[in-house]
């Protein structure tokens, strides 16, 4: 086969955020085809192209050198109503860090489903989380829910089952204010690293037990502190 | 060790048995198919047989008795073949062979075509299985390879034959036949308008490689052999300068009927692409077979555009051949 004249994906980094073009260039590319797409149906270009959008929302991360800067991990945050926290995530890491956050918890839903794809959200699938972490992406699954009250709601066993002996990083989120109005800057409080005792395999349902008990506490210590 | 190459004469066949000729656990090499191959084998022999032919079929593979088969005789439909003609080629073809090469005694192993399509994309199926994914095929493809599969798990079953399927994402490259490649090289292509799902593309190259490894090692079991990365319907169009098409629902049936009398059909599978995508977990191929480089699926869809037009034979070379 002839060596084609391109660079990988374009020069377009699916987990990192590099240089980033200008409107007109954007708009060239999109017309050229010349963009990366990713096996889970994400647009490193899209995202980028759409980023701008997000910058009037004020975002303070603390504690963010317990984000790696490659290799893969996945994020346990709390939820509240809507979704607030995981835009939030997903603005505060790409800022800190400059890695593409992979939200867990797309809806399978015709056009909203594919545009959420597009901009890095995947499906709740275990075996597709696991995957996009055997890929070295990050990722960020939601606690369930807890919409009005203060604590971390239910870990996803399923999912920590499933992806057992990548990092679980405990985080947890508070609006700027009452509602997520912007009246202070969200708060997103990075925890320490959790890992399973060594040796561990996925599927074992004991330690993936033990890790979503461990990243709950983790999360709602993390809450009190913020 | 003898392997017989089963479907010698398309691209990937023919691929493979050149692999073979320059393997040194490889002592001979013997293939068969409805057309020959179209490149220079060295010490391969071919024989012209209709995979639909069970005598001359049998004869042929009981008088090689093979060691080992490279099962490459699983047709795509409207690939080189239309959808029914390659059921039954494909059928008769692993029915017929493997039988007798379990009969001729000798076998040992078997790697055989099998695709991703094995695992469908219906309700609650993963968008990236691994191999233990369940296997619900959702396309006449699929429910093809995933009979192939059985027959050969089978076979390992009662003779103890060593079985590998190889589940490849869909092949493509300049010159490989591959409907999905013939419809986005079209002027104008048919593309869903509310999605623009994943699909991973392989190199006839790679999956060439992944084939011989597979035998030479010996491997068990099925893998996913899968390019890096992926593309989808509206990103391929446009880097090929075509013009997408945005279909709607009942506006398939008669996109359809168009692209059949462009000379593109579109066969289930293909339009399942389209519509759901289709990629895989190919780690373990990657790990067990020792693969290193695999074409990137964005440069497969480059060569793909890029078909080569007739290259021209250095003089060194025509002396040689002359």
């Amino acid at each position: 086969m002839s060596a084609p004249a391109i660079k990988p994906n374009y020069g377009i980094d699916a987990d990192r955020v590099l240089a980033v073009d200008s409107p007109l260039a954007a708009l060239r590319r999109r017309y050229d085809g010349r963009f990366a797409v990713d096996e889970l149906g994400a647009d490193p270009h899209f995202m980028d192209v759409v980023a701008p959008l997000g910058a009037p929302v004020r975002v303070h991360v603390e504690r963010g050198e317990n984000l790696p800067r490659v290799g893969p991990a996945l994020i346990v945050a709390n939820r509240g109503l809507g979704l607030f926290e995981p835009v939030v995530l997903v603005l505060g890491v790409r800022r800190v860090n400059g890695r593409r956050l992979r939200v867990v918890g797309a809806p399978e839903l015709p056009v909203v489903g594919p545009l959420l794809n597009k901009l890095g959200a995947i499906g709740s699938r275990p075996g597709d989380v696991a995957a996009l972490l055997r890929a070295g992406h990050l990722a960020a699954a939601p606690l369930g829910p807890t919409w009005l009250s203060p604590g971390a709601g239910e870990p996803p066993r399923a999912l920590l089952a499933a992806t057992l002996g990548f990092p679980v990083i405990p985080v947890a989120i508070r609006p700027g204010g009452p509602l997520g109005l912007p009246v202070r800057p969200w708060r997103v409080l990075v925890g320490e690293p959790l890992l399973p005792p060594s040796g561990t395999e996925a599927d074992d349902q004991l330690a993936a037990a033990e890790i979503s008990e461990a990243a709950r506490d983790a999360v709602h210590d993390l809450l009190r502190e913020v | 060790m003898k392997v017989l190459v089963t479907g010698m004469g398309g691209v990937l066949g023919t691929k493979v048995a050149q692999m073979l000729e320059a393997r040194p656990e490889v002592s001979e090499v013997a293939g068969c198919d409805f057309v020959p191959p179209r490149r220079r084998m060295h010490h391969a022999t071919f024989t012209r047989i209709d995979p639909t032919d069970r005598d001359r079929l049998t004869a042929f593979v009981t008088d090689f008795a093979p060691e080992a088969i490279a099962h490459m005789g699983v047709y795509e439909p409207d690939a080189r073949l239309g959808p029914h003609e390659s059921e039954s080629a494909t059928q008769m073809c692993t029915v017929t062979a493997l039988g007798a090469a379990a009969r001729a005694g000798r076998l040992e192993r078997v790697v055989l075509r099998s695709g991703l399509e094995v695992y469908g994309r219906g309700a609650g199926a993963p968008k990236m299985p691994d191999e233990r994914a369940p296997l619900a095929p959702t396309t006449q493809y699929g429910r093809m390879l995933l009979d192939v599969e059985a027959m050969a798990s089978d076979l390992a079953r009662r003779d103890g034959v060593a079985v590998c399927a190889l589940r490849y994402a869909v092949v493509a490259g300049s010159h490989a036949p591959s409907p999905l490649a013939r419809l986005l090289r079209l002027p104008v292509v048919p593309v869903p308008a509310f999605a623009d799902p994943p699909f991973a593309l392989l190199h006839h190259d790679d999956a060439a490689r992944a084939m011989v490894e597979a035998l030479v090692r010996a491997y068990e079991g099925p893998l996913n052999v899968v390019g890096p990365g992926a593309t989808s319907p509206w990103q391929a169009v446009r880097l090929g300068g075509r013009v997408p098409a945005p279909v709607l629902g009942p506006g398939w049936a008669l996109a359809r009927h168009l692209v059949t009398l462009a000379g593109a059909p579109i066969p289930d599978h293909v339009e399942d692409v389209l519509h759901h995508g289709r990629v895989a977990d190919a780690s373990r191929a990657t790990d067990v077979l020792d693969l290193g480089f695999v074409h990137p699926t964005q440069e497969v869809l480059v060569d793909v555009f890029d078909w080569a037009t007739v290259t021209p034979i250095a003089e060194s070379a025509r002396a040689e051949v002359a």
